[in-house]
């Protein structure tokens, strides 16, 4: 599953790209987010909650940071979590992209999401749809948090 | 998979086993969705709180104002079966009978419905397009809210753990009203709907429609209120043309996910056909 999200954000590129690697910090826009903490460089641990009806799902993993360009202001980051009461995973590649224009940066999220054992149950059209919801809430955030 | 299945006899005593337990307990009416997401996985509850064993919650019988109340745990086939609901409205009739297949109809409850919140089910457009509300208990008392508003996302409601639906009340349908359900099935006939409509519409004397409220099902995270075709043609006279113009609004009311039973693309022009349909055999 494929989705693009982007947020505009009135603040240099230089500033969204210090809070966008402050993983810990950032990670903390995704609602259902707890307990991000690092793990040798470039790789944290944490969790993610996530509530689809009645349906309670707990994603222990880690996210890596697998590149980053700072001059071309790109980086790229992969998560492996999965839900062990459930038995299910999950894996995202997300690539991120700033660009600035004239006083304001735009964000570009590029997710690659796959959806392993159980969670696949949902059926992949409400998966995409909360998916969705999650990294639109997390790039409007960023962009609120870059401009306090 | 264990559990402990708890069978209080009145709800005072479920709320108290639901407050209790918190996020381990799960409220189990006919169980039809309940057991599947059990069965899955998905759901492990560690007590499992049954509304089979209270009295009381499965009546179906008009109001003396000529309404319609239906309690929570009446499941869809006495409702199909109720000439009390035939009397006030078939469509609600048909939608009820829509559902699946009679050993589904014969377990599943109207409460159980319409907490479960899936978006593609078939009675929850029509109680919206008859303007039901339900009542709702919890330990904080009794409250009631529009059928409409319930669902708030995918298989999702404003409803707390610890809130009850006890019964879903239809108000009397004014003189001169029209209904109908319609559930668009292009693979087999005990599927979930690819699109539904309910609708009704009321004449004035003067042969313009006085009111008219139109719901679909299966086309957005929870049923879609078609305002804006409803707009278009309350106070007017609903020519072919007319409703041909109106329906076309729809396209950009709902809100379709592209799953088996087709494109978004596909489902938001099914929405127009549909709804055509629906709103000419209501003025036909
Ligand atoms: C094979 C199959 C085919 C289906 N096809 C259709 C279809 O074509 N059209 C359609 O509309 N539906 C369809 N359904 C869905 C069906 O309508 C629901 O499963 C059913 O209505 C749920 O009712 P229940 O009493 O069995 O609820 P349960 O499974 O007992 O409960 C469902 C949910 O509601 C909650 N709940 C139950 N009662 C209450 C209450 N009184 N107050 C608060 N919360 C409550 C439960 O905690 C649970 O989360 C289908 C289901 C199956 C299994």
């Amino acid at each position: 599953m494929k989705f693009t999200h982007t947020a505009t954000v009135a603040a240099s590129r230089d500033r969204v790209w210090a809070k966008l690697m402050d993983i810990p910090a950032a990670a903390r826009c995704v609602p259902g987010v707890a307990s991000v903490r690092a793990a040798g460089s470039d790789k944290y641990l944490g969790t993610l909650a996530v509530q689809v009806g009645p349906v309670r799902l707990v994603l222990d993993g880690d996210l890596v940071v697998t590149a980053r360009d700072e001059k071309a202001g790109t980086a790229s980051v992969k998560a492996d979590a999965k839900d062990s009461r459930v038995g299910g995973a999950i894996r995202a590649t997300m690539a991120l992209h700033l660009s600035e224009k004239e006083d304001e940066t735009e964000l570009r999220i590029a997710t690659d999401l796959a959806v392993m054992g159980r969670i696949g149950e949902f059926g992949q059209a409400v998966i995409k749809r909360k998916a969705d919801q999650l990294m639109q809430d997390f790039a409007d955030c960023l962009a609120r948090q870059v401009m306090r | 998979m264990s559990y402990d299945y708890h069978e209080p006899h009145s709800l005072d005593d479920a709320l108290a086993l639901l407050t209790r337990f918190g996020d381990d307990g799960h409220l189990m009416a006919g169980g039809t969705a309940t057991v599947l997401l059990m069965r899955q996985g998905l759901l492990r509850p560690a007590h499992v709180v049954s509304l089979r064993t209270i009295d009381g919650l499965s009546g179906i019988a008009r109001t003396p104002q000529g309404g319609l109340r239906i309690g929570a745990m009446a499941t869809h086939r006495a409702v199909e079966r109720s000439d009390a609901a035939r009397g006030y409205s078939p469509a609600l009739v048909d939608a009820f009978a829509s559902v699946a297949t009679v050993r589904i109809r014969n377990q599943a409850t109207v409460g159980g419905n319409l907490a479960h919140a899936d978006p593609a089910q078939d009675p929850p457009p029509m109680l919206a397009a008859l303007n039901a509300t339900i009542t709702v208990r919890s330990p904080r008392g009794e409250r009631t809210e529009a059928v409409e508003t319930l669902a708030v996302d995918h298989f999702t409601t404003s409803l707390s753990h610890d809130e009850v639906i006890t019964s879903v009340l239809l108000p009397p349908i004014l003189p001169g009203t029209r209904e109908v359900y319609l559930k668009f099935l292009p693979q087999t006939a005990d599927d979930y709907a690819t699109v539904s409509v309910a609708a009704t519409l009321r004449f004035a004397d003067d042969a313009t429609v006085a009111d008219v409220r139109i719901v679909l099902g299966a086309v957005g995270p929870t049923t879609i209120r078609a305002k804006r075709v409803e707009d278009a043609l309350r106070g007017a006279r609903p020519t072919p043309e007319r409703i041909r113009d109106a329906a076309a609004l729809v396209r950009d009311e709902v809100d379709p996910l592209d799953d088996l039973r087709g494109s978004a693309d596909y489902k938001r022009e099914m929405a127009r056909v549909w709804t055509e349909r629906a709103l000419a055999a209501l003025t036909r």
